[in-house]
């Protein structure tokens, strides 16, 4: 299981990895984003806004990105990789892949915001902590919203309506951990967000992989 | 009255809450004066709204489970009932904020889980219209029922307690088991809760049949 789980993953990495103009879009459009901000502000932005803005970027980019996760394995080869592999380990190792994928863009995300607008992150270790666990829970939830939109005609459409109200929780407590990150020593606080955030992740890795299985068969 | 008897005991139970909530005392506090009274149709809607929801959620756990085209079905009507039930709840509560906090809407960790929820269900909904194939749409938003049932969850019952509320039980508790209910107040509201929790149970029946004699219908 855990080797078909790392061949699959493997496997994606190099499948995606000559496709690369997916990535570089992903971030030309952080840049764009990120660009607009500094215009618009002008450069002086405030701390609420700048963490609001921020979360809302990384969203979208996340939402992009997993779009496509199952354009091969729900639709074209479907048959084939049916006779292949088990479905858990399908969803595990698209979740891992998104997860890394999700990590590495909020990661230049960040980077790219705070050369344009500035960083008001004082506690930065904890605020890294969130942006990883952060990034692989958006990643999790995502990649299942993926899979159901990917079996309507309409998935690009349908992918945001269906995500962001799952994501409210996720996002909201991001946002609330941001905000503690700015003041520092706060460590208690952030402990706890960070709890939540990492049962969040693990609640939505288990969902998937209980439900996934379900949404393969067809 | 063999199978039958749960329905009256419903409408009694529904009846006596209206009277009884509108004539027995009430304490008197400050602000909310005589609105307190809705606290018997605002806070009973939530209640059978969350149960619907966990019927509705049930009810898709065994579509998966024997793919029985009727238990999906079932899972649709009692979502669109909680829905339904939810918003009469969102109108019984909007009013009262008014009279008391002053607005129709405030920032409240209890407001944004219910505009959640509605946000859900109606993209719930949205997904059942969007897919053609009668299997792929039952077993798809089953799925996703499931899903949105658990994030649900999470907001409304793990979120507000890590921040403050203006409900009653601030910044703890998202009922209210220290609320300042005198045991009158309590002897109309729980009935009230179980009579509107079967009145919501008997619509989503009614609606079950109809829906499946207009399936019927179709098919010849």
């Amino acid at each position: 299981m855990l080797r078909l789980v790392k061949e699959l993953v493997i496997k994606d990495i190099r499948l995606n990895g000559r496709e690369r103009y997916a990535i570089y879009s992903m971030i030309l459009y952080v840049l764009c984003t990120s660009y607009i901000a500094f215009l618009c502000f002008e450069g002086r932005i405030d701390d609420r806004s700048w963490i609001a803005l921020f979360w809302i970027i990384v969203l979208f980019t996340a939402m992009n990105a997993s779009l496509n996760s199952f354009k091969r394995e729900l639709n074209q080869q479907a048959l084939f990789y049916y006779t292949l592999v088990n479905p858990h380990a399908i969803i595990l190792s698209k979740i891992i892949y998104n997860s890394g994928l999700l990590i590495l863009l909020t990661l230049s995300s960040f980077l790219i915001y705070s050369i344009f607008l500035g960083s008001p992150v004082l506690a930065f270790l904890p605020f890294l902590g969130c942006l990883i666990l952060g990034s692989a829970a958006l990643a999790s939830i995502l990649t299942l919203v993926a899979a159901i939109a990917s079996k309507t005609n309409n998935s690009a459409g349908l992918m945001a309506v269906l995500s962001m109200p799952l994501l409210f929780p996720l996002l909201l407590n991001l946002i609330k951990t941001s905000q503690l990150c700015l003041i520092e020593s706060q460590f208690i606080s952030v402990g706890n967000q960070i709890l939540f955030l990492a049962l969040l992740n693990i609640a939505s890795v288990l969902l998937s992989y209980l439900l996934f299985p379900y949404l393969w068969r067809d | 009255m063999r199978s039958y008897w749960w329905k009256i005991l419903g409408i009694l139970l529904v009846l006596y809450s209206i009277i009884a909530g509108f004539l027995m005392p009430v304490p008197h506090m400050e602000i909310l004066n005589e609105t307190i009274r809705n606290l018997y149709f605002h806070v009973t809607m939530w209640f059978t709204m969350i149960i619907l929801m966990l019927l509705s959620m049930i009810k898709s756990m065994q579509f998966l489970n024997g793919f029985d085209a009727k238990k999906d079905l079932k899972a649709e009507v009692y979502a669109s009932t909680g829905m339904f039930i939810g918003l009469l709840g969102l109108t019984t509560g909007m009013i009262w904020a008014q009279f008391t906090w002053g607005t129709f809407w405030v920032n409240d960790p209890k407001l944004n889980g219910t505009a959640v929820t509605m946000l859900i269900y109606l993209a719930y909904f949205l997904l059942r219209n969007s897919i053609e194939n009668e299997d792929t749409k039952a077993r798809v938003s089953s799925i996703y029922n499931i899903l949105a049932f658990v994030m649900m969850i999470v907001f409304i019952g793990i979120l507000p307690r890590m921040t403050d509320s203006l409900h009653p039980g601030n910044g703890g508790n998202p009922a209210f088991g220290n609320y300042d209910l005198d045991s009158n107040m309590r002897l109309v509201f729980y009935p009230a809760v179980l009579g509107w929790i079967i009145l919501g149970i008997w619509i989503s029946q009614l609606r079950f049949r109809i829906k499946s004699i207009e399936i019927n219908n179709e098919k010849h």
